[in-house]
């Protein structure tokens, strides 16, 4: 066991060297052995987690007499299986798509290092190999998103993506200095059993360790998975590779679930700090679909969607839906993954056919011209919204009986439903020959997804979290009080039901729309166009920080 | 009197603003090949007095230290010239080593913190005065195109500036993870400014790789490196990378 997990973390860095050594001897050929080592480590975590599922024994293996450790638990070997499954596709269609680009051989070990130091922090069993591996991440995407060394914009969006990571590093370097503080000891394993066991033992500055530890792990997790105000670097990340856009998309900008998983224990006795990452996954959430919704360039339409799904899979954290956010993260990355891999189709598809429909949604979208013609209101309201909450109620109940006394898992459903509803409402806003059908149709993949969905988070729930004591802390640890989290509930679906009700009338009654209430959406959309200037106030720092640099050169005349 | 003396003095070589000045002017008239001797002897002098000083080192001098390497870390940004930019790299990290001289740490550490610190730093010297011989100057924006014109020679560059600026698994990383933990329960203010200085490090690295080896390929053909020069710096970054995991052992 041992052996297998060591081996499955340093196979990729094992090609690395080897491509680094003898690409000039081989030439273009060397990809392959990249692929073999991939996909005999992929071969290798999946006996892993062949063994985790059938109930191996979690394990700490210490590397030589140094403090590093691995772990081998289930978190671990399903990671470990997903990060080698998404590299070893990105590898495949890497051997044929890089095949004219310079740095070829160089690209393959930049791909294993990244590989490798993914690998290392998923299987990280001490905070050293931890911030070694986090560290490293963002260095490598550096070098792996300029991989085309003529351009300036790659490495200038680079650069933005470096910056990011690197002010992300600091929250986790700071806990690790402050649990090993407190506990004389880098391992993770030794931490957490002594915060199981008494976790008011130790104060930073006034305020239980847990609390600033959970704070501070939520901050580097925010910086790596794109959260609000230091999400600017993954929009435009765009002029790197495809392969790696898919490989970060779908891998790397996940890393924050992960962290904030690996640090549950911790999580589970900080007392508010759930609440601020739901929060900031909400905003998240929201901002990055909006966003998404007005991009005309289709790339950074996917970038703003992935900041999107970041927050929902942060925010799932925030609910102490723990392994769902994974599941999330799986699911998220497999289909972020396939279209950026398949962007290169679609785009040799666009040049001979644009694909423009013209027909109702094209007038409605691009003309702004409202549908006529409807089918009985009423009717589709009420199965809009009863369809989707009649699916997901069952489902859940299928799973798990008390399922509805967890605060968490109603916020679930509530979006649940809400998407599924909008999903439905979209389908019915279509023009068909047979909009009972297209509805029909929309209602049985509902189920399916609801279903899958339901069972498989069902499924992840007791493969990483099989102490059901423990998934209930979780759960409780992100609960608020009854009354506060009622009404909250109560606000949220008047808005949203208002936001159903303002899309109506605006249909029914759009055309007479006040001067008024057109400039300010013509404001609002101004707003969103400049992206909040977010990115704008950053670069005007940054500006003002380096002419503040060169002012002092010159003072103390460059000495 | 003699030991605000020897303070002073501990100040030019363990730099001290205004005291950093010195280091820097002297390297700005020095003839290139000496540089590299510069670099080695001049925090050792520095270790080695403040360790054969009987003074007691004031409290105050810690966020003096700390203003001094932030100074030069922010100043480093917009630096060009790569031997003035080793210099002030140079500044900014030794005047760190105030901290372990502060908190007593142990000569061998010292010794070793201070050596691989600057051996990054020696070989940023070395590959400048190749850059100088290439294309007349070494300074960044000017030529660039650097990983398609001599694309070995990029390589060797990146890695040194990788290593110089902190990142793991070279000593200054494991010097500033050490820093941090050691500071965080005393002083946090300190952990914290520790830690921007190390942002603006990798800022000020990653704007000296892209002003360097970002753009097209010159039209003019110019000497890579050769094998045995990148088995040399080859040798010299891996021995540097095992220094620093064995003095990653002997502190964390």
């Amino acid at each position: 066991m041992e052996r297998l997990i060591i081996a499955v973390a340093v196979l990729p860095l094992i090609s690395a060297l080897f491509i680094q050594l003898f690409a000039g001897r081989f030439g273009r050929s060397i990809a392959r052995l990249s692929v073999a080592m991939t996909t005999l480590s992929f071969l290798l975590s999946g006996l892993l987690l062949a063994l985790a599922i059938s109930g191996s024994e979690n394990l700490a293996i210490p590397l030589g007499s140094s403090a590093a450790v691995l772990l081998f638990d289930p978190l671990s070997t399903l990671l470990a299986t997903i990060i080698l499954g998404i590299s070893l596709i990105v590898h495949l269609y890497s051997v044929r798509y890089m095949a004219e680009e310079a740095g070829y051989g160089q690209f393959f070990v930049l791909l294993d290092m990244m590989t490798a130091a993914l690998l290392f922090m998923v299987i990280a069993g001490d905070l050293i190999t931890l911030v070694i591996s986090w560290y490293l991440v963002g260095v490598i995407l550096y070098f792996l998103l300029g991989q085309d060394t003529r351009s300036q914009t790659a490495y200038r969006f680079a650069f933005w993506t470096l910056i990011t990571y690197r002010l992300g590093d600091f929250p986790l370097i700071l806990a690790a200095a402050l649990l090993f503080n407190a506990y004389d000891t880098w391992s993770l394993t030794i931490i957490f059993s002594e915060v199981m066991a008494n976790p008011d033992a130790h104060q930073v500055l006034g305020l239980p360790l847990t609390d600033v530890v959970a704070a501070l792990i939520g901050l580097a997790a925010f910086a790596r998975s794109a959260q609000f105000l230091l999400h600017t670097w993954l929009p435009y990340t765009m002029d790197g590779p495809t392969p790696v856009s898919a490989l970060m998309h779908a891998g790397i900008v996940n890393a924050g679930g992960f962290l904030i998983n690996r640090f549950a224990p911790v999580f589970i006795h900080s007392s508010e700090v759930l609440h601020w990452i739901f929060i900031v996954g909400l905003i998240t959430a929201i901002f990055g679909s909006l966003l998404m919704l007005t991009q005309n360039d289709i790339k950074k339409a996917l970038g703003y969607s992935t900041m999107g799904q970041m927050g929902f899979m942060i925010m799932e954290c925030g609910i102490g839906a723990f392994s769902l956010a994974i599941y999330h993260m799986f699911a998220h990355g497999v289909f972020k993954g396939t279209m950026f891999l398949s962007a290169g189709g679609v785009i040799n598809q666009a040049r001979e056919d644009d694909g423009i429909p013209k027909d109702e949604l094209y007038t409605f979208a691009v003309e702004k011209r409202p549908n006529k013609a409807r089918y009985p209101w009423l009717l589709m309201a009420v199965v809009t919204l009863l369809v989707p909450l009649v699916i997901l109620v069952f489902a859940h109940l299928l799973v798990s009986e008390d399922y509805f006394q967890k605060q968490g898992a109603i916020v679930l459903l509530f979006f649940g439903w809400v998407t599924g509803a909008q999903l439905i409402f979209a389908t019915y806003k279509m023009r068909s020959q047979n909009v009972w059908r297209l509805v029909g149709l929309s209602i049985l993949s509902l189920l399916i997804v609801v279903l899958g969905y339901v069972f498989i988070s069902h499924a992840f729930d007791q493969f990483l979290y099989p102490d059901a004591a423990f998934q209930a802390q979780l759960y409780s640890a992100a609960n608020i009080d009854s009354l506060s989290f009622d009404v909250l509930v109560v606000i949220v679906t008047l808005i949203i039901v208002s936001g159903w009700g303002m899309t109506y009338f605006s249909e029914q009654y759009g055309h007479r729309r006040a001067q008024k209430s057109k400039r300010l959406w013509l404001n609002f959309y101004a707003l969103i166009s400049r992206e909040f200037y977010v990115s704008d106030v950053y670069s005007r720092l940054s500006r003002t920080l380096l002419r503040m640099s060169a002012r002092l050169n010159v003072w103390l005349r460059w000495l | 009197m003699p030991d605000l003396l020897s303070i002073l003095l501990v100040a030019i070589f363990l730099p001290l603003f205004p005291m950093s000045m010195v280091f820097n002017a002297v390297l700005e008239n020095m003839k290139p090949n000496l540089r590299v001797l510069l670099f080695i002897l001049w925090p050792l002098i520095g270790v080695l007095i403040a360790l054969n000083s009987e003074f007691v080192i004031p409290r105050w001098l810690l966020p003096l230290a700390l203003s001094t390497s932030l100074l030069y870390a922010i100043r480093l940004l917009t630096l060009r010239e790569v031997n003035q930019w080793t210099g002030f790299l140079a500044t900014s990290t030794w005047s760190l080593l105030w901290l372990p001289v502060i908190e007593g740490n142990s000569a061998e550490l010292l010794y070793g913190f201070a050596t691989g610190m600057s051996v990054p730093l020696v070989l940023l010297v070395l590959l400048a005065a190749g850059l100088e011989r290439r294309f007349g100057a070494a300074y960044t924006g000017l030529y660039g195109g650097l990983a398609r014109t001599i694309p070995r020679y990029a390589g060797v560059l990146v890695t040194v500036v990788i290593a110089a600026v902190a990142t793991p698994l070279f000593p200054t990383f494991f010097f500033m993870l050490d820093m941090v933990v050691e500071t965080i329960s005393t002083t946090p203010s300190a952990a914290l400014v520790l830690l921007f200085i190390w942002l603006f490090w990798s800022w000020a690295g990653a704007r000296l790789i892209q002003g360097l080896i970002v753009g097209r390929a010159s039209h003019n053909k110019i000497a890579d490196m050769s094998i045995a020069s990148i088995s040399f710096y080859s040798i010299v970054l891996i021995v540097l990378m095992l220094g620093g995991i064995y003095l990653a052992g002997a502190i964390l």
